[in-house]
């Protein structure tokens, strides 16, 4: 069994983390806002969906990528309306937004392209070289090569860890979720950093499915989100909705995503090997607000 | 106890919310180049099999779309009831998905192991299995949040893919049938257990007798006893409700236990009614049609069994629409999550010209 850990496994880590990872950069947005979002997962869907239909139609990725994040804006915008002005409850917006998602997604598909289940797409994200580092064995061959917004992530990533905590913007948005009066009195409203939050959160769901079906494949296919919102969810937790170590959960949903692929080549089940990375989300839920319990005990 | 008050401006919100949700379906099927009033015509014929109201007085219950239709709205009014029974006591079950595979594949496998016996031993024994499922894959999300504090939304979503690759996983491998014509799913049961069509061709059976008394026992476990009044305090705010002295711990739990062995006894009859074995697919996110359809009814279990009716003949009417006016059958999806943001956002506006108002009152007086 010593050749599980091949290169293979950890390009294929990379890609399964990657939209989680974006996904999880805007739901930790939210989080900090004091806003619980439930809809990311149908949020991931509609920017897939658009990331391919445009595509399709122009046959540029590029402009896919940016109509996936326009769009997730708008839906971003939509989830805001009700659950910051409106003040509706978070939990039936965001299971609704999903359903809806789902239901549109599949609806469009038929109308606009007359095809059930999966639509296809010439059109694909480029992949980088990394010059020097593809020198290096192993490590190069899983480091070079990968798609663009593989890379983009990271930078990302990093972006968004100053953003939130070395930023007056930052300090607005955290003080929104933990001391709202406070902040209110300070001059900045509590309300439009949420909406800040919730836009730039559909804008990370719109270019997470765009990375998922642009980047990862060249299509979209019904539900195709498979619960990836839920996972980046449980990922903002997990990392305490710090952006480095949601990105280091989102590596190790995807770490396990990629086994469950390995192993199917040792004739076990698909089926159980799917299971694999939901297995372990749940236990890393269970065991991450535990040890928060001890902590807090401790204090 | 005086009688309870209908709640006219509820009533009028979700008929407004409908209507308009039919409303901006049409638009959708107007922009994407259907014609609406034709296929909402094969959404009616789809759902009742009539072809224009006079038939509806004079057939209605030979027909065998009808009975489809009564049989769905079966699905709803179980899964809604399951989903309020935890959101009442505040704990929410997005697992029902999840338990309600695993009740179907637990009885489906208990029908053939135990095959001829006699029915009075089997299906007993196959609903208790499926609801024993349903239920113990409930309580480990419902102990860890009350216990633990660990989200159950997010738990119990996982848990449903857990459930349900690994149903994939028992009806594909172990518990495969050896019947060469079959790819998939467990064995068939035998005739002698399942659950006798009403209306011929149609999916509808007797479940539908166990149903209605399963639902009139949640109502009134839910309206009129004490149990659910606590339950409903403890959703409520259970602070107060442990001040009271209520046990609010299992209450939560058993809220939840209950849901999931209504989902998995869900399930049963499934495998025991329509489909006559477990396989693969045999929900296609039924509960998620069910807790939308008790989320729009704000969790009350009357209003979520007249409601399943509704909706029953939207989705059975979609498929029906789908295969005679072209138009995708999601449609039946959008309206129904349309229909929750139209009465969220009516909620809201009300909400704001009360703040709005009470602010200028304020401004007048100060």
């Amino acid at each position: 069994m010593g050749n599980i850990f091949t290169t293979g496994l950890f390009r294929q880590m990379l890609r399964s983390a990657t939209p989680v990872a974006l996904a999880a950069m805007g739901g930790l947005l939210t989080e900090h806002a004091g806003v619980m979002n439930i809809g990311m997962d149908g949020m991931i869907l509609i920017g897939a969906f658009v990331a391919v239909a445009v595509s399709v139609v122009t046959g540029s990725a590029a402009l896919g990528v940016l109509a996936a994040i326009l769009v997730g804006v708008l839906v971003g915008a939509f989830f805001a309306l009700f659950v910051v002005k409106f003040r509706s409850d978070e939990f039936i917006i965001g299971t609704a937004l999903n359903i809806f998602a789902g239901g549109l997604t599949v609806f469009l598909l038929g109308a606009l392209f007359g095809v059930r289940g999966t639509l296809r797409t010439q059109a694909g994200l480029p992949t980088v070289d990394l010059p020097l580092i593809d020198q290096i064995p192993f490590l190069g061959e899983v480091l070079s090569g990968n798609s663009l917004f593989i890379y983009l992530t990271v930078l990302i990533v990093l972006i968004m860890w100053t953003l939130v905590y070395r930023t007056p913007w930052g300090r607005w948005l955290r003080a929104s979720g933990e001391h709202p009066g406070a902040l209110r009195t300070a001059g900045v409203s509590p309300e439009g950093m949420r909406w800040q939050a919730s836009l730039l959160c559909g804008a990370f769901c719109g270019l997470a499915g765009a990375q998922l079906a642009l980047g990862n494949v060249s299509m979209f296919s019904e539900g195709m989100s498979n619960s990836r919102g839920y996972v980046a969810f449980a990922c903002v937790i997990f990392g305490a909705a710090n952006p480095g170590k949601a990105y280091l959960a989102a590596l190790m949903f995807g770490f396990f995503d990629a086994l469950g692929y390995r192993l199917q080549e040792y004739n076990i089940s698909s089926n159980l090997t799917s299971m694999i990375p939901y297995v372990i989300t749940v236990i890393m839920m269970v065991y991450v607000v535990i040890r928060g319990q001890k902590k807090k005990a401790a204090v | 106890m005086n009688k309870k008050k209908i709640n006219w401006g509820y009533f009028g919100s979700l008929i407004l919310s409908v209507v308009l949700a039919l409303a901006v379906g049409a638009a959708i099927m107007a922009a994407t180049g259907y014609d609406p009033l034709n296929a909402y015509h094969e959404l009616f014929r789809g759902a009742t099999g009539c072809d224009n109201l006079g038939q509806v007085f004079t057939g209605l219950f030979t027909k065998r779309q009808f009975g489809n239709t009564v049989e769905y709205a079966m699905v709803l009014f179980l899964t809604g009831l399951a989903c309020a029974v935890g959101a009442r006591a505040g704990i929410f079950n997005v697992g029902g998905e999840g338990q309600l595979y695993l009740g179907a594949i637990v009885s489906a496998y208990l029908g053939v192991v135990l095959n001829g016996l006699s029915p009075w031993i089997v299906i007993p024994v196959a609903a208790l299995g499926a609801m024993a499922a349903g239920a113990l894959y409930a309580w480990i999300p419902g102990v860890l949040k009350v216990k633990k504090k660990v989200n159950e939304v997010i738990t119990t979503i996982m848990m449903n893919s857990i459930a349900i690759y690994f149903c994939a996983f028992l009806s594909n491998g172990p518990w495969k049938t050896s019947q060469p014509n079959r790819v998939s799913g467990t064995d068939p049961l035998d005739n002698v257990y399942r659950f006798t069509q009403l209306i011929r061709g149609s999916n509808l059976t007797t479940a539908i007798f166990a149903s209605a008394i399963i639902a009139f026992f949640i109502w009134y476990v839910m309206s009129r006893t004490a149990t659910g009044f606590e339950m409903k305090l403890t959703g409520h705010n259970p602070r107060f409700a442990k001040y009271l002295g209520l046990s609010v711990d299992k209450l939560v739990i058993g809220s939840m236990v209950v849901s999931g062995a209504i989902c998995g006894l869900v399930g049963m009859m499934e495998a025991y009614g329509v489909r006559g074995n477990y396989q693969d697919g045999i929900s296609n996110e039924y509960y998620f049609d069910g807790l939308l359809v008790a989320m729009i009814m704000g969790y009350r279990p009357v209003g979520i069994i007249v409601m399943s009716f509704f909706f029953a003949f939207l989705k059975v009417g979609a498929a029906g629409m789908e295969l005679n006016a072209g138009v995708p059958g999601e449609l039946y999806r959008i309206i129904q999550s349309v229909v929750i943001f139209f009465m969220a956002a009516e909620g809201g506006v009300k909400a704001l010209l009360k703040v709005r108002r009470a602010g200028k009152e304020g401004a007048k007086h100060g």
